[in-house]
């Protein structure tokens, strides 16, 4: 008996079951499969968070302080239902249908709403690649009791300082992350959400989305779904000279944002694990009247964002990277066309 | 130190406007108000929506509240009534799960709906329970009789002093010390992982 | 840590305090988050002791509660104005914070541009034209509840006279919601629950990192 469990304890270490399985068929066969990979570990996680119908609460904390916040997700017939609700009195909820997302802001009444245009099928996340394996160090380090579950802990460390990492968390049975930290480039956590509860229910109602304030007197923001001719096709092309190692383009697309009927260009980058989000607008008004000269930098949470100018052009860089990520993504990137919009693609 | 000084001060100033101090009041007695009400649920989640259904009751009734009784006795009627009408009328939260129990998959870890048991759920009250039992053990035999005599046979400081043979303000300063040494070890608990980024990979 | 302090609030969960210095640590209870988690602690240390077997432990009452609270109006005349949200869980001490990290305010509020280049457009009133949406009136999931056909849905304030002293970060919040559909799972949870509580009703003006005393007069991409 004892001799048994040294052996499966062995068969444990992915580099011996790798041999192993590799060695003899037949024995492969008869053995427990080997255990997932650590990359495998975040696909199941991201497959989890995607498409799991789920319901918790779970504690958020940056920069010293601590929020509760309540999460419920749904996914039913390849529609996406989430509502996220902060619980510490600000009544902010986010909630999405598909592609739609509707943010109440109470203490500022006001919603935002924004919508992406109608037939731009929801790029899915990609998934976690080989690429992403080259940017960063993913292992388990640790099997460990995390409130009674049984989690494996996922390190996630960045090969470099363009991007943060995480650690993980990962209920063996579920997937699900029940603690996630995101570390800055010195190792450092920045950032921590911790579940308080959670529940998996196989069918979750439609009165679940349904946001609690009342939106009387509110002020609402709602982009336009952008006129045809605002394609991607007929309008500059952007893209970026240089990016940070392992950076690719991901996705290429134009909206419109709440508050303007202007179209936006919006361009995603992704090393598979992070993604920067590019926004370009043609600045409207003529120089001298209030017009946006300055470089600005800001931080949402542990997200980092970047505008500039070129060519008349206002460029933001959003994403959860450092700071210098979106600062060189946004100034890398520049019109391989002229940048006027009437004219015509090469 | 009149009896109720301590919830009376607070109430008053809800009275006044400072919303502030009915945090004060609530986190002290929310776990006596929730294991009231699970007389009548069972449900840990049911009970502890129960419980807060109370506790805005009572805020809203607490311009009527004159002190003429204790005001934990006053919380107490509010809380019996709101589980008896809940108990009576099933009135739910909005959200209402239908978890199809055959499915393996769709289990819950907070153990919401399951009526049958008492599940403690994902919880840190495990955690919780034994970080303060073994720092309890941990206590000078003198700070441990202290908070034990407090805590769980309810004896006030005067009859504390008296079983331990000792003045009044050495018991106050007992439980004190104890409370501190055992809050210390609970805050690791809160703030666990954080910091401790040495310890993995 | 003043034990004196710590050393009265002991006593006043106890209610062993005498009734002149239950008034004055009953103020500052009410508004300390540091001296209110002490305090939430010891119940639950009262609670873990009684043992009682069903009970949870870390209940989120109060947590619940406070946030109605806020909704409902205040009691009386008020004496004390709330000024933050509650936040009773004890800061975590000893953690480096990326530096140079602080909270940016995402929204700012009426009488400024949204986005440059939008004061053309002719203020519209809110109150007329947003639907009203109580928590009553059913919503289908699949659709955000619209305001009445043809009619403009957003207020653009009028133009701030000469250029505003702080370009608002409202662009940031358009961004970083249009941003969340392309995160990773496991990143939007981070990226949305920031964006969630980010500046939550502290009422403070914006604060913006990096903002700069004067504009660069340089070419763009010169980072300041």
């Amino acid at each position: 008996m004892r001799r048994a469990t040294r052996t499966r304890e062995r068969l444990k270490a992915p580099a011996f079951a790798w041999a192993l399985a590799a060695a003899s068929g037949a024995f492969a066969a008869t053995e427990p499969a080997a255990p997932p990979a650590p990359a495998q570990w975040l696909e199941r996680m991201n497959q989890a968070l995607s498409t799991r119908n789920y319901d918790g609460t779970f504690s958020h904390w940056h920069g010293g302080t601590v929020e509760m916040l309540r999460i419920i997700h749904r996914q039913r017939d390849g529609h996406v239902a989430e509502r996220l609700v902060s619980l510490d009195g600000s009544g902010r909820e986010i909630i999405r249908a598909d592609s739609s997302l509707t943010c109440y802001l109470p203490d500022k009444r006001t919603v935002l709403v924004q919508e992406r245009p109608v037939g731009e099928s929801l790029v899915a996340f990609p998934a976690v690649s080989s690429q992403t394996a080259s940017n960063y160090d993913i292992r388990e380090v640790a099997r460990m009791r995390l409130n009674r579950r049984d989690t494996h802990v996922i390190s996630v460390a960045p090969r470099d300082q363009y991007r943060y990492g995480y650690r993980l968390w990962v209920d063996d049975a579920t997937a699900m992350p029940l603690k996630t930290q995101l570390c800055d480039t010195d190792g450092h956590v920045i950032e921590q959400l911790v579940f308080a509860d959670l529940s998996m229910p196989a069918r979750i109602p439609d009165s679940a989305f349904r946001p609690e304030v009342s939106t009387e007197g509110f002020q609402w923001l709602r982009n336009d779904a952008p006129a045809p001719a605002a394609a991607p096709a007929a309008a500059t092309v952007w893209s970026a000279l240089k990016l940070p190692p392992g950076f690719r383009m991901m996705l290429h697309g134009a909206q419109t944002l709440p508050g303007s009927s202007l179209p936006v260009d919006h361009l995603v980058f992704t090393d598979g694990l992070a993604s920067v989000s590019v926004f370009i607008e043609v600045q409207a008004t003529p120089a001298g009247v209030g017009q946006v000269t300055e470089v600005r930098a800001a931080r949402v949470g542990s997200s980092s964002a970047f505008s500039t100018v070129v060519d008349g052009h206002k460029i933001t860089a959003v994403g959860e990277v450092p700071p210098a990520t979106v600062r060189l993504i946004a100034t890398q990137v520049r019109a391989e066309a002229a940048a006027s919009p009437a004219s015509t693609h090469p | 130190m009149g009896a109720d000084a301590s919830d009376l001060s607070l109430v008053r100033r809800v009275q006044r406007g400072d919303k502030g101090a009915f945090d004060a009041l609530v986190l002290k007695y929310q776990h006596k108000l929730v294991k009231l009400v699970m007389r009548y649920v069972r449900n840990p989640a049911e009970a502890e929506d129960i419980a807060q259904e109370a506790f805005i009751k009572a805020y809203r009734a607490l311009p009527q509240f004159r002190g003429d009784s204790a005001f934990y006795t006053w919380l107490y009627r509010i809380a019996i009534n709101t589980a008896k009408n809940a108990v009576v009328s099933r009135d739910r939260s909005p959200i209402d799960y239908n978890i199809d129990r055959n499915n393996e998959e769709s289990y819950e870890m907070q153990g919401r709906m399951k009526d049958s048991e008492t599940p403690e759920g994902l919880v840190l009250t495990d955690e919780i329970r034994s970080t303060v039992n073994a720092a309890i053990e941990a206590l000078p035999e003198d700070l441990r009789t202290a908070i034990v005599l407090r805590e769980l046979e309810g004896l006030s400081y005067e009859e504390i002093a008296a079983a331990m043979d000792c003045p009044v303000g050495t018991v106050r300063s007992r439980i004190f010390r104890a409370r501190e040494a055992i809050d210390r070890r609970l805050r690791e608990v809160f703030e666990g992982g954080l910091g401790r980024t040495e310890e993995l990979g | 840590m003043n034990e004196e302090l710590d050393s009265q609030l002991s006593a006043m969960f106890d209610d062993e305090l005498s009734h002149a210095e239950c008034e004055l640590l009953a103020r500052r209870l009410s508004r300390d988050t540091e001296l209110k988690s002490r305090w939430g602690r010891y119940a639950m240390i009262a609670a873990a002791i009684r043992a009682e077997h069903g009970v949870r432990l870390h209940v989120q009452v109060a947590h619940r509660v406070s946030a109605l609270v806020i909704s409902e109006p205040a009691l009386g005349a008020p004496v004390v104005a709330r000024a933050a949200p509650p936040r009773w869980w004890r800061p975590l001490a000893g953690v480096a914070v990326a530096a140079g990290v602080a909270a940016v305010s995402i929204l700012w509020l009426r009488g400024q541009p949204l986005l440059p280049g939008s004061a053309a457009q002719p203020p519209l009133t809110a109150a007329a034209d947003a639907p009203a949406v109580s928590t009553a009136a059913p919503v289908a999931v699949a659709l955000p509840a619209r305001t009445p056909a043809g009619s403009d849905s957003y207020v653009v304030p009028p133009a701030a006279h000469g250029a505003p002293a702080l370009v608002p970060p409202t662009e940031f919040a358009n961004y970083v919601v249009a941003h969340s559909l392309y995160t990773a799972p496991v990143a939007r949870g981070n990226l949305l629950s920031s964006f969630m509580t980010s500046e939550s009703g502290t009422g403070t003006a914006a604060m913006l990192l990096d903002a700069p005393q004067d504009p660069p007069r340089d070419a763009p991409g010169h980072a300041h």
